[in-house]
């Protein structure tokens, strides 16, 4: 059976407490016989083109990613760039809610494994793509996703790494897909010994860590990999397609050309860097949840696990909060203003949803509203 | 002046007579100054909030704000909430006593309790209004509660 192969997503910025914890984990696992270790740039700002994401792709077998990403943030960026397999499940226990002082919305228990049954049944297809069609066949690989910030303690993520590890010999793959069974299982040791030279340097963590030591910071907001590729921070959503349906509400919504359609008509996030900066807006109008802005504050946006399911009530609401729309309004003005562009409030690209929504009496908005409409802009 | 009460199932929220009421279930009364006012929680979100523990503000003292702006947060054994500003105004200052212990919120919320004080022009809601609106919205109120109770 192949060695799972791990993957150290590094941190943005330079914190030294994720630094430290990104080298010790490389350390630990370089001299651990039953994985390969590697080390990328922080996979959400990777370009296509990039060559960590090339090595990535390159790599047949399991997977064990470790990033300091919510689970389901880092398995569907890396399903957009083609780094795609069957959702390992982690057993790491989530940091609890008592834990995260700066969080909106926490209730987010055990990672990645909780949606895994539902997930399994939900994407009967196949391909992991629950409702959305997707021609792309789903490599017979499983690919594990750890979230970084859930401890500080390296002996957790090794103890679940080894675990993964040696559990996969009792864990053969088909389990999701017996058709795939007869396919030659991928030899990921023989292929990663004959990467080409410039993807193989990931596979030489200590080497890489020790270059980015001595190479001095061109800009605090550039994270400088040892070969020169600068990987500037990015910001654009990443959809979930095992909850996405498919609904076109997102590319409807969006007025800066971010989402596109594949030949199936499936929704797709086309123009990554399009996006606005800050701007989750089409996050919030979305009705399944399944856009994720990786880099936002809020749990729920950033990609945290399961709904708003604290043990304690929101009561935002009543206190006056926008709805999730107004707000989502208000924050796609803000860039139409930025770029120079008129704005539009709620008259363009609001969920439909809302008009299924039992009548409330009719005010001047749904008027001027229908007014505009009738202008044909 | 006997208050008015809106009955939260068996729980009586009283409305004092003696100040106006925003949408967003805060009490203002006026403060001496023309449009000052203090501005406090009503009853009613006491009620829903029980036990403050947490109160903190996100702008300074004399801020401009506009209706539904984000201005602070509040944490109790019950809720969590961010708190927004009732309307278009200046939150003129914070009440100072409630920054180490929040508990007067719910021991004196119509007096020493208050949160700030505002200037604004805006009108707001008479108690009878207040009352009405408190009606109106507290079907919609319940199934928050029991919504994210499960």
């Amino acid at each position: 059976m192949a060695k799972p192969l791990v993957v150290i997503s590094q941190a943005q910025g330079k914190n030294p407490a994720k630094q430290q914890l990104e080298a010790e984990l490389v350390a630990a696992l370089s001299s651990d016989a039953n994985v390969e270790v590697s080390l990328v740039p922080n996979l959400y700002d990777l370009a296509a083109d990039h060559s960590a994401m090339q090595f990535l792709r390159s790599i047949p077998g399991d997977v064990i990613v470790l990033s300091w990403l919510y689970p389901r943030g880092a398995r569907w960026i890396l399903d957009r760039q083609n780094v795609r397999g069957h959702e390992g499940v982690s057993l790491l226990e989530s940091k609890t809610d008592d834990e995260e002082s700066d969080d909106e919305s926490p209730a987010r228990k055990n990672g990645n494994g909780r949606h895994g049954s539902d997930d399994a049944k939900k994407n009967g297809n196949g391909n992991g793509h629950g409702e959305v069609p997707d021609s792309r066949p789903l490599p017979n690989r499983k690919i594990y996703c750890l979230d970084l910030r859930d401890h500080s303690e390296v002996k957790v993520y090794l103890d679940e790494i080894r675990r993964i590890a040696v559990g996969q010999v009792f864990n053969l793959p088909g389990q999701l897909s017996s058709t795939l069974t007869s396919i030659a299982e991928p030899k990921q040791d023989e292929q990663v010994e004959n990467l080409p030279h410039e993807l193989a340097k990931y596979l030489r963590p200590l080497d890489l860590l020790a270059e980015q030591k001595s190479a001095t910071s061109l800009d605090d907001d550039d994270d400088v990999p040892a070969n020169g590729e600068i990987v500037r921070r990015r910001w654009y959503p990443v959809i979930d397609y095992s909850r996405c349906t498919n609904c076109m509400e997102c590319i409807d919504f969006c007025l800066f050309g971010v989402y596109g359609l594949d030949p199936l008509g499936s929704i797709l996030v086309e123009q990554q860097d399009s996006c606005k900066k800050g701007c989750p807006a089409c996050s919030r109008v979305c009705p399944a949840n399944a856009i994720v802005f990786p880099g936002h504050k809020t749990p729920a946006i950033a990609g945290a696990d399961g709904e708003v399911g604290d043990v304690k009530i929101d009561l935002s609401k009543l206190f006056g909060a926008p709805s999730a729309v107004e707000l989502a309004a208000r924050e796609r003005d803000v860039e139409l203003v930025r770029d120079g562009r008129d704005t539009v409030g709620l008259t363009i690209g609001i969920p439909k949803r809302l008009k299924d929504k039992p009548k409330k009496p009719r005010d001047e908005l749904d008027d001027l509203i229908d007014s505009l409409d009738a202008l044909e802009l | 002046m006997s208050d008015l009460t809106f009955l939260m199932g068996k729980f009586e929220a009283h409305i004092p007579t003696d100040r106006i009421y925003s949408d967003n279930h805060l009490w203002l009364q006026a403060d001496g100054e023309p449009n000052c006012y203090r501005v406090g929680f009503t009853a009613y979100s006491v009620r829903l909030l029980q036990d403050v523990y947490f109160l903190e503000w996100s702008i300074d003292p004399h801020s401009a704000v506009h209706k539904k702006q984000e201005i602070g947060e509040i944490e109790s054994s019950k809720a969590v909430s961010t708190l927004y500003a009732p309307a278009d105004g200046t939150i003129l200052d914070f009440n100072e006593r409630l920054l180490d212990d929040p508990s007067a919120i719910n021991t004196d919320g119509y007096a020493k309790g208050f949160l700030f004080r505002m200037q604004t022009e805006v009108t707001f809601l008479t108690p009878e209004e207040y009352v009405a609106h408190l009606a109106a919205g507290w079907d919609k109120t319940e199934k928050l509660i029991k919504g994210q109770y499960n």
